[in-house]
């Protein structure tokens, strides 16, 4: 009589074994996963677009509108990419998506200034493009504001008034802003740390599917069971064993890149992050297990968990907050363990919290390994019942 | 009269393939889910999750130290903005901070104690802002809506002032805005997130599902051995061309129905903007149709399993989604992924759709795309010719192979 211990070493030797002769899934799924890491790190390697372009339609030709040029020239987020004569020029070349924003100055707008006149300009953004139109969009009100102080400044100047007067007078209030844990506004740490996690799951769960599937199409199912001494659950632990091992190690890997190499910001615990992280990869793989024995046919079960895998991004709710969304969604992002996850890192990179705030995560997290009980003895069943094709 | 038959030859080979491939489409019910179901489905669901635009009165705790006259009116205006909603009065920094992590306010403003007295000694006064960076959204509405308030405020306050120094009036007016600005939010003048990113993912949804129904039809045909079957005997030798472009107008003509559901008639169904002329948009979509009916014919024999397909297919998708440059602005891609993202169609016409539907483009202004687009139908013709070839001499000399090993036995 084998003990249980022996069985699973023997479905674990198996494993290894039909790794070693067919390693290309496992290859691709790594390279994949490694691709996606250099890809977003270098096309995001700002942080935040800087020197977005824009233009001035300026029909003023003064003193002021160069002195606005020069403003707008002195900042990180937006660059004078043309000087336009009119406002139809600048439109088409924000259709033509050569300039995100423009600033419009009307003829004479200096000199109804120093006629004390109030004279207008206006400040165009394309608001069809997020990120662009808002960033270029909030650069140029900045510049307005303080052009306007600017002018006030020097009136009052004339009328004989102190600097500090003049700064209580132009700027009676000023905002502090805290971007909490994230104070550079870095679009980069804000995205890639669930994208990335993102895409090791969807790795995680396909090839989980994939790899169980696999055997009942070969008909090396009945073999791979009776290898486990017909215990589906030493089947499956011994099976699953060395794909968790590598992804959950290639999710640390993953998290020593972004907050070691990278410097993403982390306020909290290094160690709930990479408990977390390991939860995650097991709970990927549970949900893969669970849907491959609701739908064993391979195909369909890796189509259904292609789904659930890339819905994951949007109910995470990294991008487009989950408290946005119609009731009903709220109540599903649970059963995503992206959004545990997320919920996870926000706690402690971001804010920091103590353990008691991701316990509640950790624990959902936890409860996805029960998932494969509620399937297992559906999935030797089916083992069980099929012809053998071999 | 040669040239008459060669072109009457022509048309009747091109029929004869796309009868035969449209034949195998409507007897692949995977490759009938990816283009019908997934094809359709993705657009509504993906409607359905994004259903507003922004985010309205984001929840936010005040901490008032200040207990003034001025700070309550700061908050009872921030209050009214649309992106701002004061839910919580608390009594100090931890209790907001608290509330803040327990994820009851997205947002925290703060007036220290000496708000009301700087205000008063005509000196300038801070107002602190913390931002929730869980998601920019919530960062975006809760520092919009305070940089809003406190302009307004700031007017109020600096008119008293000038009223002080006895600048009163007209004078004070002008003084208060010596420039003033306005601003104008062009093309989709309320729009936000969705109206953002769905665009970029119908154009990605078209793209995809046609690779990969493209993809699994040359899967199954792999799988059962039937590789030649599509190709009529007597295009096997020669006229490779053909065969590419009989089989691209079968799925051009089922693409164009699928393009006039999610393409022209999701965008009016979910009010998402729409306003490009139809028969410029379709202009436009022509070749980037046909590119991709190139593309997938190219690639249709990379593929050795179903599964495989699938998982490139999700993978793809995503790096996809960022290359066509909606959210990462182009301006701002290292040169050698811009470069890298001219070579897919999803990009250009990301691009091209966003701006003819969006922002009301004409073909004129997205003439590189365009141009581009057409550039990528040649390319890939071409490849596609050369990989039906290849495809059709492999399986010949197999089953030539095949045959001279059942002679001699």
């Amino acid at each position: 009589m084998k003990t249980l211990f022996d069985k699973l070493s023997n479905v674990l030797q198996r494993e290894l074994t039909r790794i070693m002769a067919h390693p290309r899934y496992l290859i691709f799924a790594t390279l994949g996963i490694a691709f996606s890491y250099v890809f977003f790190l270098t096309l995001m390697r700002d942080g935040q677009p800087q020197k977005l372009p824009i233009a001035i339609v300026d029909e003023d030709g003064s003193y002021l509108s160069r002195r606005l040029c020069h403003e707008i020239e002195a900042t990180q987020g937006v660059h004078v990419a043309r000087v336009y004569n009119s406002h139809e020029e600048a439109r088409a070349a924000m259709q033509r998506q050569e300039i995100y924003a423009f600033l419009h100055i009307p003829h004479g707008t200096y000199n109804d200034v120093l006629a004390f006149k109030a004279p207008h300009i206006v400040l165009y953004a394309n608001n069809a493009y997020l990120l662009s139109g808002t960033l270029s969009y909030k650069q140029l009100m900045t510049i307005c504001n303080l052009a306007a102080g600017a002018v006030q400044r020097e009136v009052l100047r004339k009328k004989g008034m102190g600097e500090e007067q003049i700064m209580g007078l132009i700027m009676p209030i000023e905002i502090d802003a805290h971007l909490v844990g994230n104070p550079m506004a870095n679009y980069q740490s804000y995205l890639l740390t669930t994208i990335l996690p993102g895409i090791l799951g969807l790795m995680v769960i396909l090839l989980t599917v994939f790899s169980i599937g696999i055997e009942s199409r070969e008909g090396t199912d009945r073999e791979w069971l009776a290898t486990a001494g017909n215990r589906m659950g030493v089947a499956m632990v011994g099976k699953l064993l060395p794909y968790a091992c590598w992804f959950a190690l290639l999710q640390l890997v993953g998290n020593l890149v972004l907050f070691g190499f990278c410097h993403f910001p982390m306020q909290g615990s290094y160690l709930t992050l990479a408990v977390c992280s390991i939860l995650f990869v097991l709970a990927m793989m549970s949900a893969g297990v669970f849907f491959y024995g609701l739908i064993p046919q391979v195909t369909n079960a890796v189509c259904v968990s292609a789904f659930y895998g890339i819905l994951a991004f949007s109910l995470s709710g990294f991008t487009y907050p989950v408290s946005g969304m119609a009731r009903p969604l709220q109540a599903l992002s649970v059963v995503f363990p992206l959004r545990q996850n997320y919920l996870v890192y926000v706690n402690e990179a971001l804010f920091g919290l103590p353990l008691a705030n991701s316990y509640v995560h950790l624990c959902i997290l936890a409860l996805f390994l029960l998932l494969p009980l509620l399937t297992n003895s559906r999935i030797k069943k089916q083992i069980l019942s099929h012809e053998n094709a071999a | 009269m040669k040239m008459l038959h060669n072109i009457k030859q022509f048309l009747e080979d091109l029929a004869e393939v796309c009868q035969a491939e449209w034949g195998r489409i409507f007897g692949n019910t995977g490759v009938l889910l990816i283009i019908f179901v997934a094809g359709v489905g993705y657009p509504l669901i993906f409607n359905g999750i994004y259903t507003q635009e922004n985010l309205y009165d984001v929840p936010v705790a005040v901490v008032d130290d200040a207990r003034c006259e001025e700070s309550e009116r700061f908050i009872h205006k921030m209050d009214a903005t649309p992106e701002i909603e004061v839910r919580y009065e608390a009594s100090s920094m931890a209790e907001a901070k608290r509330l803040m992590a327990n994820r009851k306010v997205n947002g925290i403003i703060h007036f220290p104690s000496d708000y009301g007295e700087r205000l008063a000694r005509l000196e300038t006064a801070r107002v602190g802002v913390f931002c929730d960076m869980s998601s920019f959204l919530y960062y975006k509405s809760v520092f919009m809506g305070a940089n809003f308030t406190m302009l307004d405020e700031m007017k109020q306050i600096e008119f008293t002032r000038y009223g002080l120094t006895g600048i009163t009036g007209e004078q004070a007016n002008t003084l208060v805005n010596p420039v003033g600005y306005d601003d104008v939010k062009l093309f989709v003048p309320g729009g936000g997130f969705t109206s953002f990113l769905i665009p970029a993912l119908l154009i990605l949804v078209i793209q995809q599902t046609l690779f990969f129904g493209v993809g699994m039809l040359g899967g199954t045909a792999r799988e059962e051995g039937a590789e030649l079957s599509a190709v009529p005997a007597r295009l096997r030798r020669r006229h490779y061309d053909r065969v590419v472009l009989g089989r691209a107008m079968a799925y051009t003509v089922i693409y164009s129905a699928l393009v006039a559901v999610d393409l022209f008639l999701i965008p009016r169904l979910f009010n998402l903007p729409h306003i490009a002329q139809v028969d410029q948009l379709a202009l436009f979509l022509l070749p980037f149709l046909l590119s991709v009916c190139f593309l997938s014919i190219s690639c249709a024999s990379l593929f050795r399993h179903r599964e495989s397909g699938i998982i490139t297919l999700v993978f793809s998708s995503i790096i996809l989604l960022f290359l066509s440059g909606f959210a990462w602005p182009q301006s701002s891609m290292p040169d050698f992924w811009r470069h890298f993202s001219y070579l897919f169609p999803s990009t250009h016409a990301v691009q091209g759709f966003v701006r003819m539907n969006s922002m009301g483009a004409t073909l004129h202004e997205v003439s590189f795309e365009y141009l581009m687009l057409w550039a990528l139908t040649l390319v890939y013709f071409v490849t596609a010719c050369l990989s039906v070839g290849s495809g059709v001499r492999r399986c010949a000399h197999r089953h030539s192979y095949r045959r001279r090993v059942h002679d001699t036995v």
